[in-house]
């Protein structure tokens, strides 16, 4: 495998209007592996995305896809690409075969070649069997399974796939993320978009965190966990005014950041053990009720937070 | 290229499984088609005898009688309407309530009597101040003195004594010779106003009419499958892959482009075959109007794709052309019938340019020629809506 990354981006921007949606985003992504991007909803994911494949014109900045710039070569972009939009972008009306076998003819597979990967893309995703039904009648997660379908017909180098586990009961989305990893032992280059923090978690070899158009951090997961300092994030809720207690929280010695949102505080700490006793101290001082704590190991959730001081919620 | 013919196919399949496509494309037409035919007397007007009915009874049983039966019979202003079962008295009331135009009694001994040349009545009801009385006393008066003529000429030469010569062979000689007077006339028009076998079929206008107008209508549901594919982010998905967006506007217009024309194509052998609206007489210039005419609707289809954003608005954006287009156009009401100022403004829309295109065919009778313009301004038409079509869809998803 080439040590060309399959996918540079470099200082790409776009804008509409005043918002700006994507600003000054730069990463690499390595031939074979699966890069997540991570962020909540309106974080310049599916923007950036959409620039990658030659939907959007940025306003700057440039990427180029296995040596294919978006900018100057959208056609060579797009002959090794395959895209799994969020939305189900099928024809309902069409059986399962008839989606497969249009979508190959628009990626330029005919005849016998054709009809063989439509067989070979139905095995993959487990439809054979109910190939000839209409998609329209097909649940949630079979219609996500033929998206992805779609998007292997031509064997592409890269595939990206964007939040391709929205709205699906956990069966499927089991099957959608041990799919992802079959498509990087065969090779393919994954991009995948998320705002669910496991998925990246689980699935990625890199990943990049977004937020308001930003790349905010870059890494494996190890390397992002460290960020936060190994640090262990303590959820409270409590049944009163937090402002006060708060201030105290933070003066506590281990104890490296508090914020609240939601009615819920998060507290980051190198040892929860030891400071939380004291949190509880401060709260009765102030005649303060804990009514519930959550414990959290160092994860991509507390990264977001220490970065941007808010959760990272669905 | 070739993915221009995937698109339209997979348009067509799409369609295929929309009942509402049949139902706009070929039942409505059908159906307003006879409607409106009905309604502009084109079943049972012209086609149907339209001489006016004439009541007769006979209580004469003469051979002169029956040769006079025989020649109000054959006339070609009246028709006789017999029933032995109705009285004198049951005619007039027919008359007096106007379901016939006027009743006509032969009395006992009329044969008779014109045989000896005496003075005999028929009895006539009718309604002496109308038009239509004047027509039938001179078809009347004709036949009564073509008898008598022929009686008086048969008893002349019976008179006369001529050997081998009878009474009946002479009478029906005599008025056998009517058959080829020794004046004609031929009637004549100009080929502008000349209809097929004499007969102005209303259907020839109402025909083209609800074929062009359902044309428009057909397009609600061929302009939804381009706002679906566009909401479902099909159309988005199409321009990840290396298909040009052309290729993509052009497969959807060729889709709804050859939905109008094999619509058009049915319609008109269904007029043809079964209406009697003689589009085949120049099939040329019916197969060149129909072609420019689904180009046109098929471009209007195509823009109202693009500029509707949801299922309810390609409805509409539908369904207003069809009623302004088809209203102005003179698919209701031939412009004929209207003044110059809304015939002027009625070609501003393509309807009008396409009855005009198929009425000088199949109504007016006019020649090859005569569609040449109505098909270039439907060219022109869609040229102009695929212009447009293919920059709106630039401008919205090309940011």
């Amino acid at each position: 495998m080439s040590d060309v990354p399959a996918i540079e981006v470099l200082d790409l921007q776009k804008s509409f209007g005043e918002n700006h949606a994507v600003q000054g985003v730069s990463f690499d992504v390595k031939q074979g592996e699966i890069f997540s991007l991570l962020g909540p909803n309106g974080a310049g994911k599916t923007t950036t995305i959409s620039m990658l494949s030659c939907l959007l014109r940025p306003n700057n900045g440039d990427a180029r896809v296995m040596g294919h710039s978006i900018r100057s070569d959208s056609t060579g972009v797009k002959s090794v690409l395959g895209v799994v939009p969020q939305d189900i972008a099928l024809y309902e009306d069409l059986t399962a075969r008839e989606n497969l076998s249009f979508w190959g003819k628009m990626y330029g597979l005919r005849g016998s070649k054709l009809k063989l990967r439509v067989d070979e893309v139905l095995d993959v995703i487990g439809l054979r069997d109910r190939a000839n039904e209409r998609v329209g009648k097909y649940s949630g997660g079979m219609k996500r399974r033929v998206n992805i379908g779609v998007a292997l017909l031509h064997k592409p180098k890269v595939i990206y796939m964007d939040e391709p586990t929205v709205g699906i009961d956990p069966q499927s989305r089991r099957n959608i993320l041990d799919s992802v990893v079959k498509l990087k032992d065969e090779g393919m280059t994954v991009l995948y978009t998320t705002h669910y923090m496991e998925e990246a978690q689980e699935l990625s070899d890199h990943i990049g965190i977004m937020d308001h158009g930003k790349l905010i951090a870059c890494g494996t997961g190890e390397e992002l966990v460290k960020l936060v300092g190994q640090q262990t994030r303590i959820d409270l809720t409590l049944n009163g005014d937090g402002s006060n207690v708060m201030q105290m929280w933070q003066a506590i010695d281990g104890v490296s950041r508090v914020s609240a949102e939601d009615g819920l505080v998060s507290v980051l700490v190198a040892d929860s053990n030891l400071v939380l006793p004291h949190l509880f101290e401060a709260a009765a001082q102030l005649s303060i009720r804990i009514t519930s704590v959550d414990i959290r190991e160092p994860n991509l959730e507390a990264v977001f937070l220490h970065l941007t001081g808010r959760a990272l919620r669905d | 290229m070739i993915r221009i013919f995937d698109i339209a196919f997979k348009d067509l399949l799409q369609l295929s499984r929309d009942f509402k496509t049949f139902m706009f494309l070929l039942i409505m037409p059908i159906v307003f088609t006879f409607l409106f035919g009905y309604a502009f007397g084109g079943f049972g007007g012209n086609d149907s005898d339209s001489r006016l009915p004439v009541g007769y009874i006979s209580h004469d049983d003469n051979w002169i009688t029956d040769e006079l039966h025989d020649l109000l019979a054959d006339s070609e202003v009246i028709r006789l309407e017999e029933n032995p079962f109705l009285s004198a008295s049951n005619f007039e009331q027919l008359v007096a309530n106007g379901d016939l135009a006027a009743a006509i009694i032969v009395p006992d001994g009329y044969g008779r009597a014109v045989l000896k040349n005496k003075t005999i009545r028929l009895t006539v009801f009718a309604d002496t101040g109308t038009q239509a009385w004047t027509t039938i006393e001179a078809e009347l008066l004709t036949v009564a003195s073509r008898v008598d003529g022929a009686v008086r000429t048969a008893s002349i030469l019976e008179q006369m004594d001529l050997e081998g010569v009878p009474f009946e062979y002479a009478f029906e000689q005599t008025l056998s010779a009517w058959d080829e007077p020794p004046i004609s006339i031929n009637e004549t028009s100009s080929p502008a106003i000349k209809k097929e076998g004499g007969k102005n079929n209303p259907l020839a206008h109402t025909s083209p009419g609800m074929m062009l107008q359902f044309s428009i209508a057909g397009l609600l549901t061929a302009a939804q499958v381009i706002v679906t594919e566009r909401k479902s982010r099909t159309l988005q998905r199409l321009l990840t892959t290396d298909t040009r967006r052309i290729h993509i506007v052009v497969g959807h217009h060729l889709a709804i482009f050859l939905l109008i024309f094999t619509q058009f194509t049915i319609l008109i052998m269904f007029g043809q075959l079964v209406l009697k609206v003689d589009y085949l007489r120049l099939p040329g210039a019916t197969l060149l109007v129909a072609f420019c005419a689904a180009l046109c609707i098929s471009a209007l289809g195509l823009l109202i794709g693009i500029l509707a954003q949801t299922e309810e608005q390609a409805i509409s954006f539908s369904l207003i052309p069809m009623f302004v287009f088809a209203g102005l156009g003179g698919a209701w009401v031939p412009l004929e019938f209207t003044g110059k100022t809304f015939q002027i403004i009625g070609h501003l829309t393509p309807v009008a340019w396409g009855m005009d295109g198929f009425e000088n065919i199949c109504a007016r009778g006019l020649g090859f020629e005569s569609v040449l313009i109505p098909s270039a301004a439907l060219v022109g038409y869609a040229v102009l809506f695929f212009g447009l079509a293919v920059w709106r869809l630039n401008a919205s998803e090309e940011k």
